[in-house]
C-alpha cells in the first residue's frame, strides 16, 4: 500500500459534524479500487482519551461517509467503542434487539411500563444507580398522541440520572408533514414537539443528541433550541445497498414524486438517471405528471421520505407505467400508512407495472406497520439497526 | 376571592379544549368580560391533530386563556399544541386553567429509578413560551402537593387555588350546620387544609400497619353525633374514603359526607357510592359527596346520581382570570 497523502476530498470537509470530534485523523492507507471510485481507509488508533478504533470510508464525490463498525480485519485491538446502554419503549423493542445485536458495545436495558389506574404511567428504572457515568440512549416511538406522555416521562428522567451522555433516537419525527403555517390560525404541531424535545434536561455530557431519519422538512431542522443537538441521518444508503444487490441494477431510475422529495433526496441518488414527478391541477383535479426524465424501458423506483394513505405513490406509479416504465418500484422511510392503507398495493409478478409494484421497501422506523407487513409480498423492511448502532458512536 | 376592583377589570376571551366546553360555558356565562372563542379540533388520518383556531388575527392585543383538562395522556399532546401556539399570536397575556393537576399524587421518588412523571407535568407546563404579557400564568386547584408548586420554571406563574371556599358556602346551606365536624383522612390532607376550614371542630385519621395491612384509625378528635365532612383533595377508587367512613361510623358520627376538589374515580369507581348501600337514605352510605367540575368526564357519568352533588368552578376561575 502507498503511504503518500494526497489531497483529501472535498467531501472530507463537509462532514465537518462528525469530524469535530476527531481532533486528527492521520490517512493510514489508500488503496485505489478502481477508476470510478477513490477510496481512503482511515484508521484511527487514538485520539484524546477515547481511542473508538474505526475505520471510516471515503468515496469519492459527494457520497455520504459512512461510518462502519470495527471489521475484524480493520481493527488491531479491540480498545473501546463508546459503550452505550440502550433504553427502549415496548413498540421499539424489536428494532431495540436488533441494534444492540449490531455491536456488542451496546447493551440493552430495561424499564418497567404499567399504568396506575387513571391511565397515568406510573414508570420505574431498575437498577438505575448502574448507569451513572455510562453513555445512555433512549430509542422512542411517537406512533400516537397517546404514547408520547410516558415515553417523555423517561426521556426528561434518564439523563438526571448522573449519566455521562444522553442521545435520544427517534427514527420517525411524526407531524413533520403538517408543519406549513398557511393561516395565522393554524397550529403547527411539529413546533409543539420540537419545543418538547428541545426542553430535554440536559446531562453531563452536555445537550442531548437527537437522532432522526428523514425529517419530512429540511427547514425543520431549525425548530429545535440550543440545547439539543439535532443528528438528521437519512434511511437512503440502506436503498442504495439494496438496489445494488439487485440483478440489471444499472436499469434503474430514481422517480421524485413532487419537488420536495427531489430537493430532499436527489442529492444521495445523484448517479441514478432521475425522473422527477409534480402534480397539476386540471380544473378540480389534481393529476400527477412526469415533469422531467425517462421511464421507457426502465425499472424505476419511486423515492419518498413517507407514505400515508398512498394515494400520491398509487398515482406516480400509474403515470410512470403509462410513460413505458416496465417495472415500479417504492420506497420511502417511513411506512405510516394510517388504517392499513398498505392493502392497497399490490404486487407486480412480472409485466404489469400499472398494477402492482415490484418491490416496496420501508424501514423499520414505524414498528406497528412492520409487524402487519413483514410477510406480504411486495413490501420488504430495510432495517435502520446498523445505521442507528454506528449514530450511537457519534 | 375578594372584591373584584373596577380598576382591573379586564376584557378575556377564552378557548377551552372539547372536554371542558359545559364548564367554559359556565365560566363565560359568569362575566360579561369573559368571551368564548373556537377552535377546530381535528385529526389526521395518522392519529396526530389536525389544529385551527379561529379568529388568530382577533386575539392581537387581548387577554387569552385556555381552559385545559389533561383527563389522559392521549388527550394532553393536542391541547399543548394549541397552548404553545397561543401565546405566540400577539395577544396582550395568556393564562393556561387546569384546574385538576394529574400526577401529582405520583410524585415521590422513593427510590432512584421511580419516574416522577409530576415533574413531566411541570416541565412540560414551564416551557410555555412567553407572550408580551410575560410568563404564562397558570390556575391549578388545590394541587396536591404542595411542594409540587416548586416544579416549575421561571417562565409561568403558578397561580394555587382552593375548592374549599366552595364547600364553606355550601356547608352554611346546611340545616345541621352546627353540628358539622370536618375529618381528615391522613396528615397530608390535614396539612393542605386545615387552615382554611379552622373554626369547624376537626377530626383527623391515620393508616396505621397491622401485619400486612394497612388500617384506617381515628387519631384526633371526636365525631360523635355530629355531621362529620371528610376532605381530601382528589378521589381516586375511593378506598380511603370508605375506610374512613367505616371508622367514623364506628365512633359514633351521626352522618358522614365527603367533600373532594378533584373526582378523579378511574374506571367508574364512583359506582361504589351510588349503589344501594351508598345511596343517601341507607344508614351505610355517605349522606352527600362533593366534588367540583374540575373532572368534566366524572361530572358527565354522576349527573344527578344522589349523594353526589357538583360545586362549580366557574365563578372562582372567573375571578382568577382577572387576576
Amino acid at each position: 500500500m502507498a503511504a503518500t497523502s494526497p489531497p483529501l476530498p472535498s467531501s472530507f470537509t463537509n462532514r465537518g459534524k462528525l469530524l469535530s470530534n476527531f481532533t486528527s485523523i492521520k490517512p493510514f492507507s489508500i488503496s485505489l479500487n478502481d477508476e470510478k471510485h477513490c477510496r481512503f481507509r482511515c484508521q484511527i488508533k487514538s485520539f484524546e482519551n477515547q481511542p473508538p478504533n474505526l475505520s471510516v470510508d471515503f468515496l469519492s464525490g459527494n457520497e455520504p461517509v459512512h461510518l462502519n463498525s470495527p471489521s475484524p480485519m480493520s481493527m488491531a485491538s479491540d480498545s473501546a467503542v463508546k459503550r452505550v446502554c440502550l433504553f427502549y419503549c415496548n413498540e421499539t423493542k424489536a428494532l431495540a434487539e436488533r441494534i444492540a445485536a449490531e455491536s456488542d458495545a451496546i447493551e440493552l436495558r430495561n424499564i418497567n411500563w404499567r399504568t396506575f389506574e387513571d391511565g397515568f404511567p406510573n414508570l420505574f428504572i431498575p437498577n438505575a444507580h448502574r448507569i451513572r457515568g455510562q453513555n445512555v440512549a433512549f430509542l422512542a416511538s411517537f406512533s400516537s398522541p397517546s404514547v408520547i406522555f410516558e415515553q417523555l416521562s423517561v426521556i426528561y428522567a434518564l439523563p438526571k440520572l448522573f449519566i455521562s451522555s444522553f442521545t435520544l433516537v427517534l427514527p420517525f419525527f411524526p407531524t413533520g408533514t403538517s408543519e406549513r403555517m398557511e393561516d395565522e390560525g393554524d397550529v403547527a404541531t411539529a413546533f409543539t414537539i420540537a419545543r418538547i424535545l428541545s426542553n430535554i434536561p440536559t446531562s453531563r455530557g452536555g445537550p442531548t443528541s437527537l437522532v432522526t431519519f428523514d425529517i419530512h422538512a429540511l427547514q425543520e431542522r431549525f425548530y429545535f433550541g440550543d440545547n439539543i443537538l439535532p443528528c438528521f441521518e437519512s434511511g437512503i444508503p440502506l436503498l442504495m445497498s439494496r438496489l445494488q444487490q439487485l440483478p440489471y441494477s444499472d436499469n434503474i431510475s430514481i422517480a421524485f414524486p413532487d419537488d420536495g422529495a427531489w430537493k430532499r433526496f436527489h442529492k444521495q441518488l445523484q448517479h441514478f438517471p432521475t425522473i422527477v414527478c409534480n402534480k397539476v391541477r386540471i380544473r378540480d383535479k389534481r393529476i400527477v405528471r412526469i415533469k422531467e426524465g425517462e421511464a421507457v424501458g426502465r425499472h424505476v423506483v419511486i423515492v419518498d421520505d413517507l407514505v400515508q394513505s398512498g394515494g400520491t405513490l398509487i398515482e406516480c406509479q400509474k403515470a410512470l407505467a403509462a410513460n413505458g416504465a416496465t417495472k415500479v418500484s417504492a420506497y420511502v422511510t417511513h411506512g405510516i400508512f394510517p388504517n392499513r392503507s398498505w392493502q392497497r398495493f399490490e404486487h407486480d409478478n412480472g409485466g404489469h407495472p400499472e398494477t402492482g409494484l415490484t418491490y416496496f421497501w420501508i424501514t423499520d422506523s414505524c414498528p406497528g406497520t412492520v409487524k402487519e407487513v413483514m410477510s406480504e409480498t411486495p413490501f420488504e423492511i430495510l432495517s435502520l439497526a446498523g445505521s442507528i448502532a454506528a449514530a450511537l458512536q457519534i | 376571592m375578594g372584591e373584584l376592583n373596577p380598576m382591573h377589570k379586564k376584557q378575556v376571551l377564552l378557548f377551552y379544549c372539547v372536554e371542558c366546553e359545559e364548564l367554559a360555558r359556565k365560566v363565560a356565562a359568569h362575566s360579561q368580560l369573559i368571551t368564548l372563542q373556537s377552535i377546530n379540533w381535528r385529526s389526521f388520518d395518522d392519529g396526530f391533530p389536525n389544529l385551527y383556531i379561529n379568529n388568530a388575527h382577533d386575539i392581537r392585543g387581548q387577554h387569552v386563556a385556555f381552559l385545559a383538562s389533561f383527563s389522559s395522556p392521549a388527550v394532553i399532546f393536542e391541547q399543548l399544541s394549541v397552548i404553545y401556539n397561543l401565546p405566540r399570536l400577539f395577544v396582550a397575556s395568556f393564562t393556561l386553567v387546569l384546574p385538576f393537576f394529574p400526577t401529582g399524587s405520583f410524585e415521590r421518588m422513593e427510590e432512584e429509578g421511580d419516574v416522577a412523571t409530576a415533574f413531566t407535568m411541570a416541565r412540560i407546563l414551564s416551557n410555555i413560551p412567553i407572550s408580551r404579557g410575560g410568563p404564562t400564568s397558570v390556575v391549578i386547584y388545590d394541587i396536591h402537593a404542595l411542594q409540587e408548586r416548586f416544579y416549575f420554571g421561571d417562565h409561568v406563574l403558578p397561580l394555587f387555588e382552593t375548592g374549599i371556599p366552595l364547600l364553606k358556602q355550601r356547608l352554611h346551606q346546611l340545616p345541621d350546620a352546627e353540628k358539622i365536624v370536618v375529618a381528615f383522612p391522613d396528615d397530608g390532607a390535614w396539612k393542605r387544609f386545615h387552615k382554611l376550614l379552622d373554626h369547624f371542630p376537626t377530626v383527623i385519621c391515620t393508616k396505621v400497619r397491622e401485619g400486612d395491612k394497612r388500617i384506617v384509625r381515628l387519631k384526633e378528635g371526636n365525631p360523635a353525633d355530629c355531621h362529620v365532612v371528610i376532605v381530601d383533595d382528589l378521589v381516586q377508587s375511593g378506598g380511603t374514603l370508605i375506610e374512613c367512613q367505616k371508622v367514623l361510623l364506628a365512633h359514633g358520627a351521626a352522618k358522614v359526607s365527603a367533600y373532594v376538589t378533584h373526582g378523579v374515580f378511574p374506571k367508574s369507581s364512583w359506582e361504589r357510592f351510588t349503589g344501594k348501600e351508598g345511596g343517601r337514605d341507607s344508614e351505610k352510605g355517605f349522606a352527600y359527596f362533593w366534588i367540583t367540575d374540575s373532572c368534566p368526564n366524572t361530572v358527565k357519568a354522576i349527573e344527578n346520581r344522589a349523594p353526589f352533588e357538583v360545586l362549580s368552578l366557574a365563578g372562582s376561575i372567573a375571578d382568577a382570570l382577572q387576576i
